[in-house]
């Protein structure tokens, strides 16, 4: 019996509907309905249906050269994070040395700083009035700051700063998955520590880093504060967008936004026809995942601690320096190195402001919905994904994607659009001034994440490992939970978490629906920002980070709950 | 685990729930305000609102004017806010021009100049911003600062200047419109406009993404000069101990309006009239004169009751503020490509 009858046989096609039922809502109405309109504003003038558009967006050398730029900058960041978060994954994952937990946990802290009070550490740490720059002007006693912090260098320090962690967080999941009675099977015949390298570890971890790369570029792409901050003269797609809507040539903004979601979807299919030329077949997991290994060498322990060391002194700094901002007392840090003046006002101005605590538990609950929401419905999208081998799959993940490849503004404005008044479709609803508009912004920019990861970590498993439970007897629903669950939790965790604390800090899309019920935090430190109330901004920041670093301690001890 | 999740996804949703419930409007008093003056200067409005009218629930969503623009375009088929206090007279005739705007006559109609509210009643001026030349007094002092528009393409202030983005700043699209301006008036065309923005591109160190790096930068010696609004100087002078001093282009500046209004479709427009009238009265606008260093628009005043640095003269640049509008993108459009970072 082939294994494909063995699937008819096993799947029940009542639970195939229902999934697909729950996959094609969640698609007509969050992305295809509210995004068919920016489509079709793009493909019409006058009421005509006409190319025109195109033609004249394409006809300008400036969105060329917006164009080159995006793709170069998300090529460049790509490479830069696989180089910084893989090599990490690998020392955090397979070594143990001192400290490498506290290391470990440190390693994912660029998620944690919002955008928003991201730019603002940056600039306060590397721009050329900044810490650093500062300190070696006086150390060398230089006439000039020794550098600026703009164009092509900035862009990308900032880019690899912020978006390491989907390599390091990614491979690092797929590490934990990775079958280590393989590479020992390799290394028994002869195979050379290279060789298991290139052929067994690499092939497995595939998937993930396909996805980090996606997730990176597609990022990268859409990445809109750091150009818009230290972006200088380089012009991006995105810039190239908002420029076009402050000048209120709205048509030309949409169409370039078509433009660029076709790159990101572009790279989708790239990414995805690359991924099918290189499966391998997944092994069996015999739940024995490796080791890791104790560096036992003195030199070897000493080099490891010494770059995980000097790494988390670099992660730690743009953090550092917004506590520093935070404890600042306003007007008074100016041509200082360090500040000279500490103060404990802008806490108490936080403190003693109702709406703070407010906004705290805004954000939070807003996004855990979302992201809870994301993590059972990335469930029934995978599940649907894997089953179906039908011609549609391809447009699936291409249509779960384009939140995640479209501007965070598009999305809000889309949205809004489509759910501003009681609409056409079946059963339509008004979102807009409710509460719930933004949970559900915050599910549709950020479930691609949670969908991605899932995805990766369920092509990493063996299929037969299912049929052998049901060959076995087990229920898909025992099959599920005792089966793929376990194996799939870390890099549905890692997803689930990655949309949570990306979504606590979101402002582009919340800035144009938010409602006073459910203001968010961005939104805050954004007034605080544009009043010059930096180290009140500074101080949200500060317990922003402290309210994510304790539920990525809760998330830990989630995900190890089912390993 | 899988229960414990299940509880937990129930108990976030519950919550959630019972939270839209509570901000649901069952309130008939109910306003809300969208507004770039920032959240001191509304709490601050608000307070003093309830005071005389107890029974009010005012709130307000602080964002920048551009946004509140955006938004009450996506909003269009279903307004949430009633009252649009603050933004330019230029963005709130581009939202009156696409209708987003109520007509509406507050009692003080024929107290300020026909030039600051809209002929139709859909908007009108509150308070004015005079725009100036500021630099930082530590590093540069009254005797050297430039004191008009053409000292400040000097090429002694080469990499010097720091100008804010212009594209989302009514400030400074209101510069570089007067700045072409000048000379479109005589010649017809732009041409000699784009060349002293070329001179002063020339200069510009930096393109700040927003006023507050702007400032942040100025107080931090990256540059020495800048063009930035009179109120907001003096306020960085005053309040934030800022080192910065200022002064008015003599050979005149562009006066930009900044105004209040009603939207169309509002929910709540009584309350939203009355709160108008309330931020209008000669009472609010001297305390704000006072408290916020906003020049108030109104001319009926005591203007002794002002501080004295409102009543000091200064010359004003006419200017054709319908055709800025009008020519305003495209010039901006050709600055951005064919101008900015190219000197």
């Amino acid at each position: 019996m082939n294994t494909d009858s063995l699937r008819q046989i096993r799947f029940y096609p009542w639970r195939s509907v229902v999934l697909f039922f729950i996959t094609a809502v969640v698609l007509v109405y969050g992305v295809i309905y509210p995004n068919l309109s920016v489509l079709i504003t793009s493909f019409q003038r006058a009421g005509a249906w006409t190319l025109v558009n195109y033609r004249e967006v394409l006809s300008q050398w400036v969105v060329i050269e917006a164009i080159v730029s995006s793709l170069g900058l998300s090529v460049g960041t790509v490479l830069l994070c696989a180089i910084v978060g893989v090599p990490l994954a690998f020392l955090f994952e397979r070594f143990t040395f001192p400290g490498r937990r506290l290391f470990a946990a440190l390693a994912t802290l660029p998620l944690v700083l919002p955008p928003l009070v991201g730019t603002v550490a940056f600039i306060f740490l590397f721009g050329e009035s900044g810490i650093l720059a500062h300190g070696i002007q006086n150390f060398l006693a230089l006439e000039n700051p020794p550098w600026r912090l703009r164009g092509w260098p900035a862009l990308l320090l900032f880019h690899t700063y912020t978006m390491y962690p989907f390599f390091y967080v990614l491979t690092g999941a797929g590490l934990r998955r990775i079958d280590a009675s393989l590479a020992e099977a390799a290394r028994s015949l002869g195979a050379s520590k290279t060789v298991v390298l290139r052929r067994v570890v690499l092939p497995q971890l595939t998937p993930s880093l396909l996805a980090a790369a996606l997730l990176t570029f597609m990022t990268s792409m859409a990445s809109f504060s750091a150009p818009l901050f230290f972006g200088g003269d380089v012009r991006v797609l995105t810039l190239e967008i908002f420029t076009a809507r402050q000048r209120g040539d709205a048509v030309m903004a949409v169409t370039e936004t078509v433009v660029l979601a076709i790159i990101s979807l572009g790279a989708l299919v790239f990414f995805q026809r690359y991924e099918g030329t290189r499966k391998f077949a997944a092994a069996a997991m015999k739940g024995a995942p490796r080791r890791r290994a104790i560096i036992a060498s003195g030199k070897a322990r000493v080099l490891a601690t010494v770059v995980a060391v000097i790494f988390a002194i670099v992660l730690v700094l743009p953090v550092a320096t917004l506590f520093l901002v935070s404890f600042a007392r306003e007007g008074s840090w100016t041509t200082q190195t360090l500040p000279s003046d500490y103060t404990l006002a802008n806490y108490q101005r936080l403190f003693a402001d109702p709406f703070a605590s407010e906004v705290f538990f805004n954000s939070f609950t807003m996004s855990a919905i979302a992201a809870v929401a994301a993590l059972l419905w990335s469930f029934c999208v995978v599940t649907f994904l894997r089953r179906r081998r039908f011609v549609g799959r391809r447009l699936v993940s291409l249509l779960v994607l384009i939140p995640w490849a479209l501007p965070g503004t598009v999305v809000a404005v889309s949205v809004a659009d489509a759910y501003g008044s009681p609409g056409s479709l079946l059963g339509s609803f008004v979102l807009v001034g409710t509460f719930w508009i933004l949970p559900v912004v915050y599910f549709l920019r950020f479930m691609p994440l949670v969908v991605r990861a899932l995805q990766a970590s369920m092509e990493q498993l063996d299929p037969t490992l299912e049929e052998a439970a049901g060959s076995l007897g087990a229920r898909a629903w025992q099959r599920f939970t005792r089966v793929t669950l376990p194996l799939v939790w870390p890099g549905a965790v890692a997803g689930t978490l990655l949309a949570f604390v990306i979504a606590l800090g979101e402002y582009v899309a919340s800035v144009l629906v938010f409602v006073p019920g459910n203001r968010p935090i961005s939104i805050a430190i954004a007034s605080e920002l544009r009043d010059f109330n930096l180290g009140a901004a500074a101080a949200y920041g500060v317990v922003l980070i402290v309210i994510i670093s304790i539920s990525m301690m809760v998330a830990g001890k989630l995900e190890r709950l089912r390993s | 685990m899988r229960l414990k999740l299940f509880w937990l996804a129930c108990a976030i949703l519950a919550i959630a729930l019972l939270l839209s419930c509570n901000s649901g409007s069952g309130n008939k008093n109910r306003l809300l305000i969208y507004t770039p003056h920032g959240q001191d200067l509304l709490k601050d409005f608000i307070a003093r609102y309830k005071q005389q009218y107890p029974d009010a629930d005012v709130q307000f969503l602080d964002m920048g004017s551009r946004e509140v623009l955006e938004r009450v375009r996506v909003e269009r088929n279903r307004p949430q806010a009633d009252l649009w206090w603050g933004a330019s007279h230029t963005t709130f005739q581009t939202a009156a021009e696409e209708n987003l705007l109520l007509e509406f006559r507050p009692s003080w109609t024929d107290k300020i100049p026909a030039s600051s509210r809209d002929a139709n009643d859909r908007w009108y001026g509150t308070y004015e911003t005079p725009q100036v030349i500021a630099y930082n007094s530590e590093e540069v002092s009254e005797a050297e600062a430039p004191r008009d528009w053409d000292d400040v393409i000097d090429p002694k202030w080469r990499d010097k200047v720091l100008i804010r983005n212009p594209n989302p700043s009514d400030t400074m699209r209101a510069i570089f419109g007067a700045m072409i301006w000048r000379f479109y008036k005589d010649t017809g065309s732009p041409d000699k406009g784009y060349d002293w923005l070329r001179k002063l591109d020339a200069n510009v160190r930096e393109y700040t993404a927003d006023g507050t790096l702007l400032m942040q930068k100025l107080g931090r010696r990256e540059g020495l000069i800048t063009l930035w609004d009179m109120p907001d100087v003096r306020l960085f002078k005053e309040q934030k101990n800022f080192p910065v001093g200022y002064f008015v282009p003599a050979s005149g500046t562009p006066v930009i309006i900044d105004g209040i209004a009603i939207i169309r479709g509002a929910p709540n427009q009584e309350e939203a009239k009355r709160f108008y009238e309330f931020v209008t009265t000669p009472e609010s606008l001297v305390y704000a004169a006072h408290k916020y260093y906003r020049i108030p628009v109104r001319t009926d005043l005591d203007r002794s009751q002002l501080p004295a640095w409102m009543n000091e003269p200064f010359t004003r640049l006419p200017l054709d503020w319908d055709l800025l509008r009008k020519n305003g993108s495209e010039w901006l459009r050709y600055w951005d490509t064919e101008i900015r970072g190219r000197n």
